[in-house]
């Protein structure tokens, strides 16, 4: 039974972890960056909400916290924008290796200006919702978890919708196939790519936000989120929204699985000693086209 | 005309000094250990002392990963890893079982060398972000095991007690600078180096040539470890604590990157001397504005990208052999040859190629 509680935990946490890793891939596979400051716009997000709730004075109505989903989402679209017009263009012609570099130096910049701005402390925004839980064949599902769980995953498709029906969306699609055809055929390529990243950031803040209402956030929680992101995606197939997906629930499960009958502070290792057997075994993902090496 | 002259003349001069600097590597590096040797004689001591030794450690740190990210183009994100190995070694060694200082440094290196081994046989395998990453999780992970066992002391760490006074560490520190330094110098002038080289270059054809480069990169990997471990061995007892949070220092691993890049990745004086300059600058900060020198560290990093990406040595050398062609044949750019020459000339046969295949190297690499 308790087998069942683990998994249905590892279930609602780990849709979080895949509304974070879709905008991580998006970036990899649109900007061709592998952004080592994503986990910061996860922890930006997060500290919007906390920060509304703190400005509301710490009212905790469930309406009011929910609200600041949409603040969070804008926000992060305005910085992920920036940060791509500003710095990331500059870089994207580089080797792979120094924008590693240059997105790390950003994340270390945001997690010390976060860390002067609120403290190393972690905070969590407490919502006052009328519990009790739902319990479904014995198994407990906390209702917060299962709004954060819906938020994240509404997300997720929110972006899929976009990339998949609107005019845009088929613009990114078409710069990450092919920046310069793109470019022939009149798509602006600079701005279309600051989109994309703006989305990143939106999608990763947004969840950061469920993220500060069921967890807790600390300036230096990003690094976590980043490689989660890139065990998600390297686990579905870079490119896949489904794999991503999929690749979410299953980390979130594994990582449940472990906490309750190993120990919460082996999860961390578990995900990546997997992670490194997958690279070994299986380097194109589960559902993914194979990758290129050295890319 | 006159003016162009003179710069073309101060640029000759230039490149005719790197030349020599590396014809004379041996008395260059020499002469530079004694004066190291002899500050503390001269008075160097207290915080300045602190401050060079930290210099020493980082410049160990900076070379230690450019022999593999820089010399062979893995760039490793987890090389602290190393480091933390050997300081709870070390520090276990010391504390628990009862070694004697000397002797708990020295095995701290061999402990590291096979720790990346073990590693090395997995991660090696993987090139660009994945290796980077993949390196970056080894690194994590090493935070998590030693929190989580209780021989390393857990989240709490180990104190140190009855350690050996501030002059033996500048003086270990340096002695395992000098030694690497000797041994980088050494190695990038052999076929081990030029094969290395030929990885960074172009992997696939350098293993269609029939080299095994598995086994030199691993070798080079080892090596690597060998002094990183020995110098967090050392680093341990002299900051007389250790825990998981400084011994693996996510923050310096990203510093001893950034070294190398400012200094020149792929040349050996290179890292040495970006070593010394961002710690200075890191120290300064520290002084100026304490707290803020992670985000001057960030700062540096992009800076030092965008505006210098082949770092202090490496510019100096394209200037140099530019210039040198400007003064002989008045005018247009160097040729290969030309720049092929001086480059080697300036850093001892580590001169980042970015064209890709050199074939004088490759040949090299071909008959053994």
């Amino acid at each position: 039974m308790a087998v069942t509680q683990f998994v249905v935990n590892g279930l609602l946490v780990g849709a979080l972890f895949a509304a974070v890793a879709v905008g991580f891939a998006l970036i990899w596979g649109v900007v061709g960056i592998i952004n080592l400051a994503h986990g910061e716009l996860v922890m930006l997000g997060g500290y919007v909400t906390y920060w509304l709730v703190a400005f509301a004075g710490g009212v905790r109505s469930p309406w009011l916290v929910l609200s600041t989903v949409p603040v969070a989402v804008a926000v992060l679209y305005v910085v992920g924008y920036l940060l791509q017009r500003l710095l990331v263009t500059r870089i994207s012609e580089a080797d792979l290796f120094l924008t590693l570099l240059v997105t790390f130096g950003v994340s270390i910049v945001l997690q010390q200006l976060a860390i002067q701005a609120w403290s190393a402390t972690p905070r969590t925004v407490g919502v006052a919702f009328a519990e009790p839980s739902l319990i479904v064949a014995s198994v407990v599902v906390p209702k917060l978890k299962l709004i954060a769980f819906a938020g994240a995953i509404a997300l997720t498709l929110a972006l899929w919708a976009y990339l998949r029906r609107t005019r845009r969306g088929r613009a990114i699609r078409a710069v990450a196939q092919n920046p310069e055809a793109a470019r022939l055929v009149g798509i602006d390529v600079a701005h279309t790519r600051a989109v994309t990243f703006g989305l990143s950031a939106a999608i990763a803040g947004g969840t950061g936000s469920f993220v500060a209402m069921i967890l807790n956030i600390q300036p230096q929680m990003g690094l976590v989120y980043t490689l989660k992101s890139f065990v998600i995606v390297v686990f579905g197939g870079l490119g896949s929204i489904p794999g991503a997906l999929v690749g979410g629930l299953l980390l979130g499960s594994v990582e449940e699985l472990t906490a309750g009958l190993v120990g919460s502070q082996w999860t961390l290792a578990v995900s990546f000693s997997l992670l490194i057997v997958l690279l070994l075994v299986r380097p194109s993902g589960l559902f993914g086209r194979p990758i290129e090496e050295g890319e | 005309m006159a003016e162009r002259n003179a710069t073309a003349e101060d640029a000759g001069g230039l490149s005719r000094l790197l030349a020599a600097s590396s014809r004379h590597a041996w008395v260059l590096l020499g002469a530079l250990v004694v004066v190291a040797a002899a500050l503390p004689a001269l008075g160097l001591s207290g915080f300045y002392m602190t401050v060079v030794a930290e210099m020493f450690v980082f410049a160990v740190l900076a070379l230690s990963w450019d022999f593999v990210g820089g010399q062979t183009g893995y760039p490793s994100f987890g090389n602290m890893a190393f480091f933390g190995f050997g300081a709870y070694t070390t520090a276990i060694l010391l504390k628990d079982v009862g070694v004697a200082f000397p002797a708990a440094v020295l095995v701290a290196g061999p402990v590291a060398m096979a720790f990346a081994l073990v590693i090395g046989l997995a991660v090696l395998r993987l090139r660009g972000g994945y290796f980077a990453i993949a390196t970056l999780g080894v690194l994590l992970v090493s935070v998590q095991l030693s929190r989580n066992f209780e021989f390393t002391g857990g989240a709490s760490g180990k104190i140190l007690f009855d350690v050996p006074p501030e002059l033996t560490f500048y003086y270990v520190f340096l002695a395992i600078l000098a030694v690497e330094t000797a041994a980088v110098l050494y190695l990038t002038r052999t076929q081990f180096g030029y094969v290395l080289n030929a990885i960074r270059d172009d992997e696939p054809r350098a293993v269609a040539m029939g080299v095994d480069t598995t086994y030199y990169k691993t070798a080079a990997w080892m090596l690597s470890a060998l002094f990183t471990g020995w110098v967090g061995g050392a680093w341990g007892t002299f900051n007389t604590f250790i825990d998981p949070q400084t011994a693996y220092n996510l923050g310096w691993n990203v510093e001893l990157i950034t070294m190398a890049l400012i200094g020149g990745a792929g040349t050996v004086a290179g890292p040495i001397l970006g070593a010394f300059v961002l710690t200075l600058v890191i120290f300064a900060v520290n002084t100026v504005f304490p707290g803020w020198q992670l985000v001057a560290l960030g700062l540096v990093i992009v800076a030092t990208v965008l505006l210098l990406p082949d770092g202090i040595v490496g510019t100096v050398q394209e200037r140099a052999a530019a210039m040198e062609y400007y003064q002989v044949s008045g005018g247009a750019a160097p040729d290969d040859t030309e720049r092929d020459r001086a480059g080697d000339g300036g850093d001892g046969g580590g001169s980042r190629d970015r064209e890709g295949g050199d074939p004088e190297r490759d040949s090299e690499v071909t008959d053994p």
